[in-house]
């Protein structure tokens, strides 16, 4: 049994090895260095990539475990209960990334407590940090079971649960209004910033805007996870569970979608559809990758009942969502601030370590924790087992 | 508010001797060297336009969106007028200077513990009764200081003695008003003067905020029914099953 081998060099491996030390040095400009050698941040575009991708997409890609855990645990669809614990994990390990990121993001890191004892109601970015908080709180006992189950006492074991299994309906719901809240909020932020932000963006609906465009994305990616884990990590869900979730992206795209463009309509944005500029070329990417093309495949049973093609569609959704969190929060403001912000390369490797640091806890999670029904059984950390490592 | 002190800038007086610049450096203690925009060490500029010359400073507004952005309270504007800045609370989320309608506030970017700087219309010298130092450094009174509504009055006395001033006073309508006004002989728009919002910035996130309860109760309510439907039809069918099972002994115990 303690046949301890070195961990064999496979091809992620390097990749990830590699993303941790571009992000290692990453950390120590930003920490020992500061700001102006780590980021090409400004005084016109405070605001960069580790607040569009770290918090905006980190947030909103983690939306799918309220709406996951809302529709088995309060609506009873008993039908996702299967992906259930894979939702709810990947989006604790989402807002994990974005508490890290705000380590990193923030001036002053070490105050990160102050908005805790320092109220100002009337800030949007203070009911967001509230949400956010008590929210990853609500996630971290919605996913505690799957590590309590693994205490070995089998009283203190019980109890939890039981104690637990009381809660969770409550735990739930509130974690779907404090999701709900948040979600919409993250827009809400720009509402401030009107005059600063472009028309093809700005809109006095965009914490509707964020909440309607974030549940589809959270449902991609939540339907990428588990893909993954069928594919790579031995789990058995049934692929008609994927179909039937990515059945309500689609929906949810479209009223975004006839939302946005009445919106774009009646503020007067829709004039700048058609100009000749960055902006408005970066505007139709966005729009092609999130809805688009994601409606138009999703149409299809073909592309719903092949994994493949799910999958590939999913990512286009994940990734059209991105660009729209990074226009809202980048490009819309070029025009404004009459400076062109391209993140420094310590920007991109603090955010993607960050990101793959989740992945490889998700890995690891799902191998050692019941968190997918799977072919083989969860792996125990007391013992190796060389023969299937 | 009661009594607040406010500063009427004239650009039609001002004669660009950057005395104002000189002075607030000092106070602060930054090096003398003119910078050409706002930064950490320079919380008013000069900027010239053609042939005159406008100074650039905080617009201390009435309703500040930097301090109504500000999640822990740092930013707040105070009964005398001036915004200030409470560096002690700030957590460098920088969401001030995305707020900011006059992208006033600066960050110390390339400091290790980088703080939020800009004039705060020296709120320490103001609670003496002292002027701030620029307007009392400024040689020919283009910059003056006094209570809010009387300096409002002598702006709107200037522009209607003299045919030559544009009629409007920047800063007593913008953003809904602010502490610093200017009066000028030439279109503000021409002496990069931002166009801005008539109402005070707050007013556009309080609708969003003030959804908050409705969310959590009607969110709340629909969900916790929705819940109780959900939950009941599991009952019943439980209830439904038993029954069946009970009646139904002899019969193919593996329909269901
Ligand atoms: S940077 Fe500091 S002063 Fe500005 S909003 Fe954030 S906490 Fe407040």
């Amino acid at each position: 049994m303690t046949n301890f081998r070195l961990p064999k060099l496979t091809f992620w491996r390097t990749v990830v090895a590699v993303i941790f030390l571009a992000g290692a040095y990453a950390a120590y400009a930003r920490f020992a260095l500061g700001f102006q050698q780590s980021t090409n941040l400004a005084d016109s575009q405070p605001w960069g990539l580790w607040v569009g991708l770290g918090t905006l997409c980190g947030v909103g890609i983690s939306a799918g475990g309220f709406a996951i855990a809302a529709a088995v645990y309060l609506l009873g669809f008993e039908r996702y209960r299967p992906v259930v614990r894979a939702a709810v994990l990947l989006s604790f390990l989402g807002y994990l990334t974005v508490i890290v990121g705000m380590m990193y993001e923030l001036g002053l890191p070490w105050r990160i407590w102050h908005p805790i004892v320092m109220w100002n109601r009337r800030s949007v970015l203070f009911e967001v940090s509230w949400c956010v908080m008590l929210y990853t709180t609500v996630l971290s006992l919605e996913f505690s079971p799957s590590l309590v189950e693994k205490i070995p006492w089998v009283r203190l074991r019980e109890l939890y649960l039981k104690w637990h299994h009381h809660l969770l309906i409550a735990l739930v719901l509130i974690g779907a209004i404090l999701s709900s809240l948040h979600q919409s909020f993250l827009g809400g932020l720009y509402l401030l910033a009107k005059g600063k932000v472009d028309p093809l963006w700005y809109s006095s609906y965009l914490p509707t805007l964020f909440y309607l465009s974030a549940v589809p994305a959270g449902l991609a990616a939540t339907i990428m996870a588990v893909y993954l884990c069928n594919r790579s990590l031995h789990a058995r869900v049934d692929p008609r569970v994927l179909a039937e979730l990515s059945q309500i992206i689609a929906p949810m795209l479209y009223v975004y979608a006839l939302l946005r463009g009445i919106d774009l309509v009646t503020h007067g944005g829709a004039g700048y559809l058609f100009k000749w500029r960055e902006e408005s070329l970066l505007f139709w990417f966005e729009i092609a990758m999130f809805v688009i093309a994601p409606v138009l495949l999703l149409s299809q049973s073909k592309v719903r009942n092949n994994p493949n093609a799910l999958y590939g569609t999913c990512a286009l959704v994940v990734m059209g969502f991105m660009a729209n969190r990074l226009n809202v929060s980048i490009t819309a403001f070029q025009a404004s601030s009459g400076f062109y912000y391209i993140p420094k390369w310590t920007e991109f490797a603090l955010s993607m370590a960050t990101v793959t640091a989740a992945g490889v806890a998700f890995h690891y999670a799902v191998i050692y924790l019941e968190i997918l029904p799977r072919s083989v059984p969860a792996k125990n950390w007391m013992t190796r087992h060389p023969a299937t490592a | 508010m009661p009594k607040s002190k406010a500063i009427l800038i004239d650009i039609t007086k001002c004669i660009g001797c950057l005395s104002c610049e000189a002075a607030c450096k000092q106070l602060h203690g930054f090096s003398q060297d003119p910078e050409p925009k706002l930064s950490p060490t320079a919380f008013t500029i000069v900027e010239e336009h053609g042939d005159r010359y406008v100074r650039r400073m905080c617009m201390n507004c009435q309703d500040p969106a930097c301090a109504s952005a500000c999640l822990v309270g740092a930013l707040k504007k105070t009964e005398l007028g001036p915004v200030t800045y409470e560096s002690s609370k700030c957590i460098g989320c920088r969401y001030c200077l995305v707020a900011c309608p006059f992208n006033v506030p600066r960050y110390q970017w390339s400091k290790l513990a980088p703080f939020v700087t800009k004039c705060d219309m020296c709120y320490a010298r103001q609670a003496k009764g002292q002027s701030p130092a620029c307007v009392e450094a400024c040689p020919v009174q283009a910059s003056i200081v006094g209570w809010r509504d009387e300096i409002l009055e002598e702006a709107q006395r200037r522009i209607l003695s003299d045919t030559k001033y544009e009629k409007h006073i920047y800063g007593s309508e913008e953003v809904g008003g602010t502490s610093v006004f200017y009066i000028s002989d030439v279109p503000f728009e021409k002496l990069g003067f931002t166009k801005v919002e008539s109402q005070p910035m707050p007013v556009l996130t309080a609708n969003a905020l003030g959804d908050i309860p409705t969310v959590v109760t009607v969110g709340g309510g629909l969900l916790a029914g929705l819940y109780w439907i959900t939950n009941r039809r599991k009952l019943v069918a439980l209830a439904e099953a038993a029954e069946s099972a009970r009646s139904g002994k002899g019969k193919d115990p593996h329909h269901d």
